[in-house]
């Protein structure tokens, strides 16, 4: 026994001495880190579109199949959707090569900046996008791409409450605002959070009345932390985004959620015999409200940056989008597309109309902003802990 | 009483513990399979039956589903591959190392031990930092994702493989070289038939293994075109799911039955001219020392 | 030799994997995109990362995550003993008649899907779902909310998913227990009872331990099991959670990564135990 242990050890000292003399031939095989930077060229215009098939990187259920099949009729190519869960796994998987997409169709404000300084995507040449003039006039200098030269707006929403009509009282609701939350202790296991490392945080901070919520401060991140954390014992809260079919389902009673998670859970996930009058949404008055959006990008390498444009182009059509939203429930940032239209094209009921964001609320709207590597890390930190269980 | 008679005691205790524990452990299954014939939505109630989940429903059934699709194809053929490329090497290893003397012997047969006492999770993570960083010249999510399989299953096979040569010893072989055969010809035409038994057992074990697996491919995935069954359960659950995944899952449990039985078969005939019964218990056997 | 190619494989594959976890580690990260930019060179590795996330495990907010892993498996390793060695007892040496029928019941969990099996669990566990149901007809409690975030589901779903890999170990080491030796025991007098406790149990233990260790393994790094039954409740959270986390959804892979290795120097005992004896048992069945 001891003769194979010691040539075992034997053996790993050798291997370790050839790990070591290896690195460097490792090394020089991994891929080198490039100095990566800022495409600055957009492609020519007047190019002819490519044969695809166009490849897509998106969540999971965030456009609407149709629109995709229309889209590949008009242009005769095929379209193929790769998901992902979360805007990192996104990022992190295009920056490592694991994915090779022509289409970023949701790039969240906190992560463009980083994909246009890291060079994943590329400048637009907007003479392929003419239906860029249907977009909401906010969207033309977003605050997270000067100009719009990298991006195009795909859907906005808010930051609220979601919850059931017909278990908690609409009225206390408003009066308590996000401390209804908190007060949820009658609906334990029923409550939940998003899954998102600032969101959750963002809302402890509101709740406080501070409304600097990409603040670095420690303390206020900590303090964030401990009132996030109360609702574990409080409410068993759960940590996931699917208040959408939740909520309807009936298996959460009360969650933050974005506003369009309701409008597609009134849309397509109410049981047999529901109606969507027990939904219901609620968010801080103008000025307190966050409000984000996603974009649509043409990535770097794409392989079919014309097929790429004309895509995007499509999507800001006022009919494709109008399409795409009634299946997605998200609104597009398309100024045609407002309270007033959807609610009398039906697609939003008339008691939800708070889920439509107004001129105002956009104008005044908080951003979550991206912090730098040292800021992110403190809230991923922060929210290790928190679903560590506090 | 009697001090020497036997007491054969039946344990009728014991029996009941065994078959309660076996509906325990197969009826849910069943629940499952039943509620993939839900006529409605729901995931927790028994609803008329009907198959509209197979292919009834024109967006979300299995039949027009492009998503589920894929998934069953991918994991079948990763399945395929895994067990073509994993089992020969893993018997080629079992026999070496059976023959392999000398203090390096214990260093490999120690790694060839590791994979199997290393966490799916450890596996996961390290296979695709290495893929991400280091062998980056292999873009396509199904072949990172067969090699990790390779990779996990190889041991499995070795294990399995050596139970049964220990078993077998050594003299076919000699006695096929004293009447002349070659080494080579000794295990190709002694050894490799008397072993086919576990060699069946171990390529099943793969497929299963590789079918069932879902910390690896989930890693190694590079977007919904290498997704897998197991994948697809997952996400599924976490998203609006309707009985749709319980009715894969059916179709995949059901091809999996299929392999299996096919298998045995196959088995219990080259067994007729064999004379011995290995039993896949033979290899758990192996795993247990 | 025959044994190049798979050496050569598991070296490529496994070993280098390994190494690439640990360059991770020790690595660095691009300020940008936030992916990891590894450290090949062992003279470059930068220990900062690992030291921190020591020093969360042991004494900040890791170390519950650590407890509640250790704890889980804990109890899930006891169910699986208090319904496996039953079970495997009961297949292996009294089965009689029905042993083939047996055993094909349990080696059958083998080909099912562990995230299907999984799945069944989740519609059985439903609000409406058939447990309640069941609770409802023996008048007990039945509106309990078993998905809710807490521990016994998760304990429950773990026992239920690894039981079938810790009976069949098992039971091949109690089929090979020499029976003459049981019966000596009975011969001299000694109960049903006596006998197990005394003979059969002792004999088992090497086999038991074996069995255990090749389930408790893999249940360490578990992170769908939870998950998948409670929908994301912090409550539940074990050590395979936090490691995908960090390396999926933050721009901290060194932790991720430093996480694995912990986890890795901590099972290493029992990793190496295993290893050991199973050597020791070739090598004698080979002799």
């Amino acid at each position: 026994m001891s003769q194979s242990r010691r040539a075992f050890l034997a053996r790993s000292v050798q291997l370790g001495v050839l790990l070591g003399a290896g690195a460097p031939l490792l090394q020089a095989c991994g891929g080198s880190d490039d100095e990566r930077s800022q495409v600055s060229a957009t492609i020519a215009d007047g190019l002819e579109p490519e044969k695809g098939p166009l490849r897509i990187i998106n969540y999971a259920d965030y456009v609407n199949l149709e629109v995709i099949a229309d889209f590949e009729a008009k242009y005769g190519v095929k379209v193929e959707i790769s998901t992902i869960d979360t805007d990192t796994e996104a990022t992190t998987k295009l920056a490592s090569g694991a994915i090779k997409a022509d289409v970023h169709h949701s790039m969240a404000g906190t992560s463009i900046g980083n994909l246009i300084a890291g060079g994943l995507i590329q400048p637009l040449n907007k003479s392929y996008i003419p239906n860029f003039v249907n977009v909401i006039e906010t969207f033309n200098d977003p605050w997270y791409d000067a100009g719009a030269k990298f991006s195009v707006p795909y859907t906005f929403f808010g930051t609220g409450i979601g919850y059931r009509t017909d278990r908690i009282d609409p009225a206390l609701v408003d009066s308590q605002g996000w401390d209804a939350i908190w007060n949820a202790t009658d609906f334990k296991g029923q409550v939940s959070v998003l899954d998102d490392e600032r969101e959750a945080f963002t809302m402890a901070m509101l709740r406080k009345g501070i409304t600097d919520v990409n603040t670095t401060d420690q303390k206020v991140i900590d303090q964030a932390l401990a009132d996030v954390s109360e609702l574990i014992d409080l409410v068993n809260v759960k940590v996931n985004i699917e208040g959408y079919k939740d909520i309807p389902e009936g298996t959460t009673s009360i969650a933050q959620t974005w506003s369009a998670d309701l409008i597609a859970g009134a849309a397509g996930y109410l049981p047999e015999g529901v109606t969507d009058e027990v939904l219901g949404f609620w968010h801080p008055p103008a000025g307190d409200y966050v409000v984000t959006n996603d974009s649509m990008g043409v990535l770097a390498n794409a392989e079919n940056p014309v097929l790429a444009h004309l895509y995007l182009n499509f999507l800001l059509d006022n009919e494709v989008a109008e399409k795409n939203f009634s299946w997605v429930g998200y609104l597009p940032a398309i100024t045609k597309l407002d309270a007033d239209f959807v609610i009398a094209a039906g697609y939003v009921p008339e008691h939800l109309r708070s889920c439509v964001p107004t001129a105002e609320e956009i104008a005044k709207a908080i951003y979550l902003k991206p912090l730098g590597a040292e800021g992110d890390a403190k809230y991923e930190t922060a929210w290790a802990k928190f679903t560590a269980g506090g | 009483m009697n001090p020497f008679r036997r007491r054969h005691g039946k344990a009728p205790v014991l029996a009941m513990v065994t078959w309660v524990y076996v509906l325990w452990s197969l009826l849910p299954v069943l629940v499952a399979v039943r509620i993939s014939l839900n006529d409605g939505r729901s995931r927790s109630s028994f609803q008329p039956m009907s198959f509209r989940w197979y292919w009834g429903d024109p967006t979300a059934s299995l039949l027009h589903d492009e998503s589920m699709h894929i998934a069953l194809f991918n994991t079948l053929k990763l399945a395929g591959l895994c067990m073509l490329i994993a089992t020969p090497i893993g018997v080629a290893m079992a026999i070496g190392l059976q023959r392999w003397r000398g203090r390096t012997s214990n260093a490999a047969n120690g790694l060839m031990l590791v994979p199997i006492v290393t966490p799916e999770i450890v596996f996961g993570v390290a296979l695709f930092l290495v893929f991400s960083q280091l062998y980056t010249g292999l873009p396509d999510g199904l072949t990172r994702q067969l090699l990790g399989h390779v990779t996990f299953t190889i041991s499995f096979v070795v294990v399995i493989v050596r139970g049964r040569l220990a078993a077998i010893g050594t003299q076919y072989e000699e006695a096929a070289r004293d009447l002349g055969a070659s080494r080579l010809q000794a295990i190709r035409l002694v050894l490799l038939p008397l072993l086919s038994p576990a060699i069946f057992a171990s390529v099943m074990v793969v497929f299963a293994t590789s079918v069932d697996d879902f910390v690896i491919s989930s890693f190694l995935s590079t977007g919904a075109s290498t997704e897998t069954v197991p994948i697809k359960i997952y996400s599924g659950a976490r998203a609006g799911s309707t009985p749709a995944l319980n009715a894969l899952a059916t179709v995949m449990l059901l091809l999996t039955l299929a392999a299996v039985a096919i298998a045995t078969i196959i088995l219990k005939s080259i067994q007729r001219r064999g004379g011995e019964d290995p039993g896949i218990t033979g290899g758990f056997a192996g795993l247990s020392g | 030799m025959f044994a190049i190619p798979g050496v050569g494989w598991l070296i490529a594959f496994f070993v280098v994997s390994v190494y690439a976890v640990m360059a991770v580690a020790f690595g660095g990260v691009d300020p940008f995109l936030k992916t990891s930019i590894p450290a090949w060179n062992p003279l470059e590795w930068d220990f900062t990362t690992m030291g921190h996330v020591i020093h969360e495990v042991f004494n900040g907010y890791l170390r519950k995550v650590f407890v509640r892993t250790f704890a889980f498996v804990g109890l899930a390793l006891v169910g699986c003993i208090a319904i496996g060695y039953p079970v495997a007892y009961f297949a292996a040496r009294k089965a009689g008649r029905h042993k083939g029928l047996l055993l094909a019941a349990l080696v059958l969990p083998f080909w099912i899907s562990y995230l299907m099996r999984m799945l069944a669990w989740t519609n059985l566990l439903q609000p409406d779902g058939l447990v309640n149901q069941v609770l409802g007809w023996f008048s007990l409690p039945d509106n309990r909310n078993w998905l809710d975030g807490d521990w016994y589901t998760v304990v429950i779903g773990l026992t239920y998913g690894y039981v079938p890999f810790f009976i069949l170990p098992l039971y091949s080491t109690l089929e090979r227990l020499d029976g003459r030796l049981i019966e000596a025991g009975r011969d001299l007098g000694a109960s049903a009872i006596q006998t197990f406790l005394r003979v059969t149990l002792p004999l088992s233990v090497p086999g038991l331990m074996a069995a255990s260790v090749i389930t408790v393994l893999p249940m360490f790094g578990d992170y769908y099991t939870n998950s998948y039954l409670t929908s994301g409740s912090p409550r539940t959270e074990m050590v395979g959670n936090q490691i995908e986390n960090y390396l999926r959804n933050t721009g901290q892979p060194q932790t991720g990564a430093s996480l694995v290795l912990i986890l890795m120097a901590m099972l290493f005992a029992l990793m190496v135990y295993y290893m050991v004896t199973t050597i020791r048992q070739q090598r004698a069945a080979e002799r």
